[in-house]
């Protein structure tokens, strides 16, 4: 499937910001399942190009004019794979996903949640299936809702909430790898999905299982990854976040964003159109 | 002069034995023993006065108003013969040595942790592992610029390294200030015997920084946290005898991928970072996002090689408590010579043996938090009653991963003016180690005692205080 994305974040400030910095994980990789055929990172300001910890492609965006907004468009087209192709991925032993973070630590209810599919025999690992099961009950012990939790929820937070977005479901989901032995990743990028239901910018899992990174999409029930195209991973959402910064000045700040995702190989009829939008108020404290 | 109390007879004392006086204490005893005690009195007033005029202070973390205290300075120096540090320096150099090449090795191709020397999941989900340093070549290999080991003497007087200080560790500002002291109190002491010298550690510092750089003539920056930092006079200080500036985070900014110090003629280009801030604090856009400390940005600069930290990022890996009984194994390991420091025996209490031990033994022995640091957090089992016992019991039962234990070692004692007169306390040494091109160490560091009688704790945090340390030239005559 080829899909085109048009993704803009836009902030504006009440006042005037003096200088800015932006961690931006915006550009998308090519691999045995994405093949990028073209793409374009539209940011103001100087932009240095590098690779961060997990080998995303990071742009770091320094904007020492005053301004008061900052616009940041990613354009491009990818032909995505229609079968999952799991990664043989060791640049990073799979062990350092391991690792928990504050966003991904278990609480009493998720470990008691994930005690069951612990397999009886502890030599053994949880395969692609076991997970696939903890991934439905996991969608149905935490159903999709938006608004119940913010940006900040961890997996313990979410959990107790009962509802989550696609973020949560990722982040709990990868807290109960980890707890169960197994590395586990978060992933952020966009979905083409069959309904309006979810915004198009998403955040799925991967799991190495048998030697390889398979995908998880809580949110959607999906065990395989061939309608998503992949920005950038890490330990959790603050490692693969495809937009994080930090701001001198502006006072409140208020963020929109959108990302348009189409088909493009099939005839335009058939072409359906996901969009979504999402306006956060953010009042942070002035940096 | 009033008479010195007598060490119990089970420690070490570094002045007393039981033939009387160590050979290298006979010159500065009989000293002692002709000085009138209205002058060591009047000379203790004395440098009450001066460090307070100079400002020498630190700050305790959980005391209301964030009091600025001062660090109790002990009149009687530490007395270290030369034989005695010449051992010490070839071990400390040994182990700065093994511990930089398995900084490196986890950070690159992890042969310990495949020849199975070390758990690798012990290391890879350890809190202080930084997976950004993963594939990240430093100059010369350089992760621990800046060491601080502390070492105590059992009671034979056999020296034990109880704890590698590889992230921040501070007091060297106080080994420095306590020589000055000293020599303007007592200049004929310094006249009478031939103490090696401690004050062109500053020089050494800045070399030492400076080389760990690439560049051509690189501009080197110490970082604080700032004022309400512990240690924040020493970072004042020993940017002050660098000369070179005291900055923090929001002085600094990257651009271009270079890090860059706003100054009143315009941005210029930072090489080389002392930093004395935490991995957490050190960019909010890669760790602590909430950090106001440190410098946005910063990660990427680091990992493109434009600027060096000193320390090296992620090197706290290697001076955790539960990475600590390794060190041995890693000397074997990486140099294939045998350990010619002691390591303190250790039970891992993530080990289900080591814990079950710890818990039938707990009243003999010291339970530390892996990652707890300046005294805070640990259980002193001899000196515990059985409410803190229990407590602990409980602690280790419910997270024994976060704990490790000790046999209670008796530290050895050194004579120190109490208000009661001359009597001995516990002290401990912290020498700092240069690694730059060369490993350098001046010679001595950092003695701590604990002021109170019977105590083990020398942590300036909880009421310790700080001796000059002397280490002799040439045989004592």
């Amino acid at each position: 499937m080829k899909l085109s994305i048009d993704h803009v974040t836009d902030f504006t400030y009440d006042t005037e910001v003096t200088h800015s910095i932006q961690y931006l994980r915006l550009t998308p990789q090519s691999s045995a399942g994405q093949q990028i055929l073209q793409w374009h990172l539209d940011t103001p300001g100087n932009v240095h190009r590098t690779i961060d910890t997990y080998g995303n492609v990071l742009h770091v965006c320094t904007v020492d004019q005053p301004h008061q907004g900052i616009t940041i468009r990613a354009q491009g087209t990818a032909e995505i794979s229609d079968t999952e192709q799991p990664e043989n991925d060791r640049r990073i032993p799979p062990e350092v996903f391991l690792r928990t973070s504050p966003l991904t630590e278990t609480s009493d209810a998720i470990r008691e949640f994930t005690r069951g599919f612990r397999p009886t025999n502890e030599q053994v690992q949880p395969d692609q299936h076991q997970l696939i099961e903890l991934m439905d009950a996991l969608l149905e012990r935490i159903p999709y809702r938006s608004g119940m939790t913010h940006v900040q929820s961890s997996a313990a937070d979410a959990f107790a909430q009962g509802f989550g977005v696609c973020q949560d479901h990722s982040h709990i989901f990868i807290a109960c790898c980890r707890w169960l032995g197994i590395p586990a990743r978060y992933v952020s990028g966009y979905v083409h999905a069959g309904d309006d239901q979810h915004i198009a910018s998403h955040a799925w899992a991967e799991a190495w299982v048998e030697n390889a990174w398979y995908s998880f999409d809580v949110s959607n029930g999906l065990s395989h990854a061939n309608h998503h195209l992949k920005l950038a991973h890490g330990i959790d959402y603050l490692d693969a976040s495809p937009v994080r910064g930090v701001r001198w000045g502006g006072g409140a700040e208020s963020m929109r964003t959108y990302a348009l995702v189409d088909q493009v190989d099939r005839r335009a009829s058939q072409q359906q159109r996901h969009q979504a939008q999402r306006q956060q108020e953010q009042q942070q404290a002035q940096q | 002069m009033t008479a010195i109390e007598q060490p119990a007879p089970h420690l070490y004392d570094e002045m007393l034995c039981s033939e009387g006086v160590h050979a290298h204490y006979q010159a500065y005893l009989r000293w002692l023993e002709n000085t009138p005690d209205a002058t060591l009195e009047q000379k203790r007033r004395e440098a009450d006065t001066l460090f307070r005029r100079f400002g020498i202070t630190f700050n305790v973390y959980g005391e209301e108003e964030g009091t600025e205290r001062l660090i109790p300075f002990d009149l009687i120096p530490r007395i270290i013969p030369s034989s005695e540090w010449n051992h010490l320096e070839l071990g400390l150099r040994q182990r700065v040595t093994a511990l930089n090449r398995f900084l490196h090795d986890i950070y690159h191709d992890q042969e310990i942790l495949n020849a199975g020397i070390i758990p690798a999941e012990q290391v890879l989900t350890n809190q202080q592992f930084q997976t950004a340093m993963l594939g990240v070549d430093l100059p010369g290999n350089n992760y621990i610029p800046i060491t601080g080991v502390d070492l105590i003497r059992d009671s034979n007087g056999e020296y034990f390294v109880l704890e590698d200080n590889l992230r921040t560790p501070s007091g060297v500002s106080y080994m420095l200030e306590n020589r000055k002291m000293m020599m303007r109190l007592f200049p004929e002491l310094f006249l009478a015997q031939s103490v090696a010298p401690v004050e062109h550690y500053p020089n050494l510092l800045l070399e030492t920084l400076q080389s760990a750089s690439d560049a051509d003539s690189p501009c080197v920056v110490v970082l604080t946290p700032g004022r309400y930092n512990s240690a924040f006079f020493e970072h004042a200080f020993l940017a002050q005898q660098m000369g070179v500036p005291l900055v923090e985070g929001a002085d600094l900014f990257v651009r271009n991928g270079c890090v860059f110090m706003r100054t009143t003629t315009g941005p210029r280009q930072v090489h080389v970072i002392y930093r004395r801030i935490d991995d957490a604090f050190l960019d909010p856009l890669a760790f602590n996002p909430d950090s106001m400390l440190g410098v946005p940005g910063l990660l990427s600069a680091y990992r493109d090689g434009n600027i060096i930290l000193a320390n090296a990022l992620g090197t706290g890996v290697a001076d955790d408590k539960s990475i600590y009984p390794y060190v041995p194994n890693m000397i074997r390991f990486y140099l294939d010579e045998e350990p010619i420091l002691n390591n303190v025996p250790t039970w891992v209490c993530r080990r289900e043996e080591d814990l079950s031990y710890v818990l039938d033994h707990l009243e003999e022995l010291v339970v530390k938090e892996v990652h707890g640091a300046g005294g805070y957090g640990m259980l002193i089992g001899p000196k515990a009653n059985r409410d803190e016992l229990n407590k602990f019991r409980q602690l280790l039962r419910d997270n024994p991963a976060n704990y490790i234990a000790q046999p209670t070692l008796c530290l050895s004692t050194c004579p120190t003016m109490v208000s009661e007169g001359i009597a001995p306390r516990h002290i401990d040494l912290r020498p700092f180690v240069l690694s730059g091109s060369e490993i350098k160490l001046v010679p001595g560091g950092l003695t701590r005692v604990a002021l109170r009688e019977g105590s083990l704790v020398v942590n300036s945090s909880q009421g310790g205080g700080t001796k000059d340390t002397w280490v002799l030239e040439g045989n004592p005559c």
